[in-house]
């Protein structure tokens, strides 16, 4: 079993919404501390106007089911509370593994940080 | 040690239509154009060559059944679905090579499409055959019995005439039964499943782990799953669904993903992966392109050995 690792996390207020974003590769020692942290941006996504958090996959290279079932999780918690949940920017693996695992049809999904604000 | 797929549908049986037929001859005939044979086994040479598994063949519709020869005397059978009637034929021709009358058969579980060709084996009806029936379940002789009673189906269960015994199973003990030893755990699924694991004498080990559901909610044990699928030569793993289905709309169904059994198998160190249990309404097509996809998943995440990703079809025959 591999070591529970933490992960770099930045979760900054844009016009209105949370924009979350998480860094490295999200895998079985990570992905705790990934889901953990996007539990925490729903939090703070649900006391802004927009009630609307943005996960910048941007600086996310890899991410294996744990990471995906992660993202569930915080759906699930962040329909509780009102709040909208879009990934933005995912690479071209992240794409890649976005649709083989049909989470583009889960989740909003932009090709730019900027576009899931237009 | 050898696995051959009698049945690798999941839910309920499919049979191949006319459309469906017209269908492939006409993408073979648009591939084959300008083509001539002299023979058919240059047509079947060219079909192979130029064809796609999903063109030049179908992945088959009958429910679980797979067979475990590990060479020694007795039958190794996982399941009982619909293709246990071809199983049951084909043991019958064996059995007239001098193939000793004698089954061993592990069930995952006791739900309608893993235990409704029973009623079809022929070796049920052969007054010297040998039946032993293993399960996790305590209740597998009643759920054997209740198909078979005359609301249900024709010939009663106590009319058959072979030596049919039940023998109950319990997780966490190691069985030597026939030529392999055998262990199982306990699934999550409705009414439960039990997954197998099955060791020859050479070591060779394979995994039967269908009708499985692995929660979002539970992924801290998937450990205890990893350890029993540890450096297997093969796993057999439900990948009925996507895995956004597997955790939206069909979450609670009881099965799993293959991107979740990918990431088993790495974690496991598993060297092969059999696409298994597919879900009834994928056309051909839709398998194959399900197979491509946990192909390119396993390349995408693998962190180490590589992982072999094959899909299961009836009539598949594995040398491991």
């Amino acid at each position: 079993m591999e070591k529970a690792e933490d992960m770099k996390w930045e979760s900054l207020e844009r016009q209105g919404s949370i924009v979350a974003s998480p860094d490295g590769r999200i895998d079985e020692a990570s992905a705790q501390s990934f889901a953990d942290q996007l539990g925490q941006s729903v939090i703070l996504a649900a006391k802004q106007p927009q009630q609307r958090l943005v996960v910048d996959l941007g600086g996310i290279d890899y991410m294996s089911s744990r990471g995906l079932r992660g993202l569930t999780l915080a759906k699930r918690q962040a329909d509780e509370v009102n709040v909208s949940v879009v990934l933005a920017a995912p690479n071209d693996m992240m794409r890649e593994i976005l649709a083989i695992s049909r989470y583009d049809k889960l989740f909003t999904v932009t090709a730019t940080l900027d576009e899931a604000f237009a | 040690m050898r696995v051959r797929f009698w049945g690798t549908r999941g839910s309920l049986p499919v049979a191949t239509t006319a459309a469906t037929v017209q269908d492939k001859i006409a993408k073979a005939l648009m591939v084959a154009q300008g083509h001539v044979f002299d023979n058919l086994d240059a047509a079947y040479a060219f079909a192979e060559g130029n064809l796609d598994f999903a063109t030049n063949g179908s992945y088959g519709g009958a429910t679980t059944c797979i067979e475990i020869d590990v060479g020694g005397d007795e039958f190794i059978v996982c399941d009982m679905g619909s293709g246990l009637r071809a199983f049951g034929i084909d043991a019958m021709g064996r059995c007239a090579g001098g193939h000793a009358r004698v089954y061993h058969f592990f069930m995952s579980h006791l739900h309608w499409d893993h235990i409704m060709g029973f009623p079809f084996f022929a070796a049920a009806f052969d007054p010297n055959a040998k039946i032993v029936i293993h399960s996790g379940h305590e209740d597998c002789e009643q759920a054997l019995r209740r198909q078979q009673e005359e609301i249900s189906f024709p010939v009663a269960f106590d009319w058959l005439r072979a030596d049919i015994r039940f023998v109950t199973l319990e997780t966490g003990k190691s069985y030597d039964i026939g030529s392999v030893k055998v262990e199982l755990m306990e699934q999550r699924h409705s009414h439960n499943s039990f997954g197998y694991r099955f060791t020859d004498s050479a070591g060779k080990v394979t995994i039967f782990s269908t009708d499985s559901e692995h929660k979002i909610e539970e992924m801290d044990g998937e450990n205890a799953i990893t350890q029993f699928f540890d450096q297997a030569d093969l796993v057999i793993c439900d990948t009925m669904y996507s895995l956004a289905d597997s955790v939206s709309m069909k979450e609670d169904w009881g099965h799993s993903s293959n991107i979740v059994a990918i990431d088993l198998c790495h974690s496991a160190g598993a060297k092969r992966l059999a696409l298994f249990h597919h879900e009834p309404v994928y056309s051909d097509e839709d398998v194959q392109r399900m197979h491509r996809e946990s192909i390119r998943y396993e390349e995408l995440t693998r962190d180490g050995r590589p992982l072999d990703v094959l899909c299961a079809y009836d009539g598949l025959d594995l040398t491991l």
